[in-house]
């Protein structure tokens, strides 16, 4: 059995929690014991079999904590605070089963700033107090790495695809696949599969899209079938139609998967990425200024918050494999490499809250850092 | 401490009853010395043997624990109740009872979702419309988690269930569940459809060693002799035997013979009175009766076999390949 970290002895991160403090960000503990469901809600079933799950006696399903981000944004949803701007910091143990090493408590210190609208603003800030906190380590000069799930969405918008398309690149780019490996390779669930539908699904291709709509909805309701399974007749017949739509062809269109391609491969510094990027939406038609304006003005924050940019490795392809992120995502390590794995890694979601079941969006980015890494870079006091 | 073979039987239903038949087939009776509610047994005959009497359930969690040295359980129950269950477990032979698939089932009515592909993409759309995950009713957590993500499905949440999983959709506590069917009408009578590449593992029941029982010299020589009747019990069953009287053959007709129907000759070739017994899959018996007369037998005798012994012990050989050499123990 390991010795559990003790919180207590470690002046260091209670002197980083200080200075998270001092930027504003309101001290939190939400409670270590946390309801299973959102977890799952948000992560999926990944998570699962990495959380220390237990069940109360009347049969809901509790955890240890396996983030904290979850639990301060419950606890903020929860006050009379939710929706307004709000900063908060936390320091604590979280909990995830690891085979590998069999260390299943860790520290975890972060930041999460819920509701500010200068979107731009927040995530420099965010990484500003990301560098920030490895210096306090001894490490001033961490290796960045970057990316943009938001320039990824705005290209697969700006692509015009079938909808289905645009919901697989979007999964398989959030599930951080190494698309550009397989870019060709990836088909659909197609038309092509059945055979007896084709007929139908031709003819419902070429007429008006309500009267198909209205169509398949009546012959599902003649047999009797409302909402089955959480899925309204109305979502059915739209897929049903969407295959029709994407015809006999399963297969990426050519022109599509190149300028995907060129996309994935661009990186470098933000200055440079941008304006290779700008080059491919001018070459290819896309209209994607909105998201690179929004790129480069935040590019322009990180140089005002004394960041030196050009040492920030961008790469299009970079995201952090959680569906949740929207924008903006980033790690930081060790270029000595004394830690293994990023020491701080944070980003923008502001798909959280929604997930969390509110209805009208709130801007979410934040930051974690693992203590016992940066603990291991030696230096600072 | 006790050096007793112990072999886990399901306890109660179908299972039990095939299991017992099985035994009794292979010439290992099983009794209850104590009556017929108690839940320890033993072999009529065969000292050195311990049957417990388990849940199907529990036999699989005691062959990955090295509780038991066998176990008659499904095979859906071990892969789904075992992490990594080929490092645990020997699957020793599957028997011909206990049938059954995993399979994913969806509404009836989602027209639109035939094959895996379909579901990841209608996963992915129903979160992006409902900003919640699908839910998969199951009690087949670990076979379901490594079935998705083979498929590429990400988009999904397990809801455990552990009985009546079928009525789950229409009770709005899941959108589609993942159970085990035989003839998928209990699937139908529920308004689900299995989908077409949905089906996660075809299943039947198992005589299964665990790796990780105590595995001495003693329970090895009992294992041995309990595998050489299962054995030649399964051998008989997968033959029958022809015997003719057949001057005209050869050794070449023989290998034609071999070639042709699979056919074994335990005995080797004709005898000096040119009597001939030959063992052929049950399925070639006519092909093969055919074939002799064609080529001068006057008459073939068909008969089943009960036992056939042979030489060597394939169950016992695969048991002893999973196993560590024994210990030697001091004296």
């Amino acid at each position: 059995m390991t010795t559990a970290p003790n919180t207590a002895d470690d002046s260091r991160a209670a002197q980083l929690l200080a200075t998270f403090e001092r930027e504003g960000h309101v001290r939190v503990r939400p409670a270590i014991l946390q309801p299973a469901e959102p977890f799952l809600a948000l992560s999926g079933e990944d998570i699962r079999r990495r959380m220390y799950l237990v069940t109360d006696l009347d049969g809901s399903e509790l955890c240890l904590r396996p983030d904290l981000t979850i639990p301060a944004a419950l606890d903020y949803l929860a006050s009379d605070r939710a929706g307004k701007p709000a900063g908060f910091c936390y320091l604590g143990p979280v909990f995830r089963q690891n085979r590998r090493d069999g260390v299943g408590e860790f520290l975890q210190a972060g930041i999460e700033s819920f509701g500010r609208d200068d979107k731009a603003a927040a995530d420099a800030e965010m990484l500003a107090l990301g560098i920030a906190t490895t210096a306090h380590y001894g490490l001033a000069a961490p290796d960045i790495r970057m990316g943009d799930v938001g320039l990824f969405a705005a290209l697969v918008a700006a692509l015009g695809l079938p909808a289905a398309w645009k919901r697989r690149l979007t999964k398989d780019f959030n599930r951080k696949l190494l698309l550009v490996n397989d870019l060709d390779q990836l088909t659909l669930a197609g038309t092509n599969e059945r055979p007896e539908y084709q007929g139908v699904l031709a003819a419902l291709a070429n007429s008006d899209p309500k009267g198909a709509r209205a169509l398949i909805t009546d012959l599902l309701s003649i047999a009797g079938i409302s909402t089955v399974g959480g899925r309204s007749v109305g979502e059915i017949a739209d897929r049903f139609l969407e295959q029709a739509e994407l015809g006999a062809s399963a297969a990426l269109p050519d022109e599509s998967c190149a300028v995907i391609e060129r996309f994935l491969a661009i990186s470098g510094d933000p200055a440079s990425a941008a304006s290779e990027l700008r080059c491919l939406a001018d070459a290819a038609g896309l209209a994607m200024t909105p998201a690179l304006d929004r790129f480069e003005e935040r590019t322009r924050l990180f140089a005002a918050r004394g960041i030196d940019t050009s040492r920030i490795s961008f790469a299009t392809a970079f995201g952090r494999g959680l569906d949740y992120y929207t924008g903006f995502v980033f790690e930081l390590h060790d270029p000595e490499r004394r830690a293994t794995g990023q020491l701080v890694a944070g980003g923008r979601y502001d798909g959280l809250f929604a997930r969390l079941g509110r209805t009208e969006p709130i801007p979410a980015v934040g930051l974690a850092a693992w203590i016992e890494r940066l603990a291991l870079l030696g230096g600072g006091r | 401490m006790s050096h007793q073979l112990v072999i886990a039987v399901p306890a109660k239903g179908r299972l039990m009853e095939n299991a017992e038949k099985f035994f009794a087939g292979a010439g290992l009776a099983l009794v209850k010395p104590r009556g017929a509610r108690e839940y320890r047994g033993a072999v009529a005959g065969l000292p050195g043997v311990e049957i417990a009497f388990l849940s199907a359930q529990e036999i699989a969690q005691q062959l990955g624990a090295g509780g038991i040295h066998f176990g008659i359980t499904g095979e859906d129950l071990v892969r789904e109740t075992i992490p990594d269950a080929d490092e645990r477990v020997v699957l020793l032979a599957g028997l011909d009872f206990g049938a059954a698939n995993v399979v994913v089932a969806v509404p009836q009515a989602w027209i639109d979702v035939r094959s895996m592909g379909d579901l990841d993409d209608v996963a992915t759309a129903f979160r992006l419309k409902h900003d919640r995950r699908m839910r998969v009713a199951t009690k087949y957590i670990n076979l379901t988690r490594g079935f998705f993500a083979h498929h590429g499905i990400v988009d999904y949440h397990i809801v455990e269930s552990a009985g009546a999983t079928e009525g789950a959709p229409a009770a709005g506590t899941a959108e589609l569940i993942v159970d085990i069917t035989t003839t998928g009408t209990t699937l139908a009578a529920n308004g689900l459809k299995v989908i077409e590449d949905g089906t996660m593992l075809r299943s039947r029941a198992n005589l299964i060693a665990a790796r990780g029982a105590n595995w001495g010299a003693a329970e090895r020589e009992t294992a041995r002799l309990v595998l050489d009747r299962i054995a030649s019990f399964r051998r008989a069953a997968a033959f029958r035997e022809l015997r003719t009287r057949f001057p005209g053959c050869d050794e070449k007709l023989l290998a034609a013979a071999r070639e042709k129907f699979g056919v074994e000759t335990p005995f080797g070739g004709p005898t000096s009175t040119g009597m001939l017994t030959l063992h052929c899959p049950p399925g070639e018996v006519h092909a093969v009766a055919t074939f002799l007369r064609e080529h001068g037998a006057s008459s073939v005798v068909v008969a089943r076999l009960e036992y056939v012994f042979a030489r060597d012990n394939p169950l016992f050989e695969m048991l002893e390949q999973a196993l560590p050499p024994v210990e030697n123990r001091a004296p």
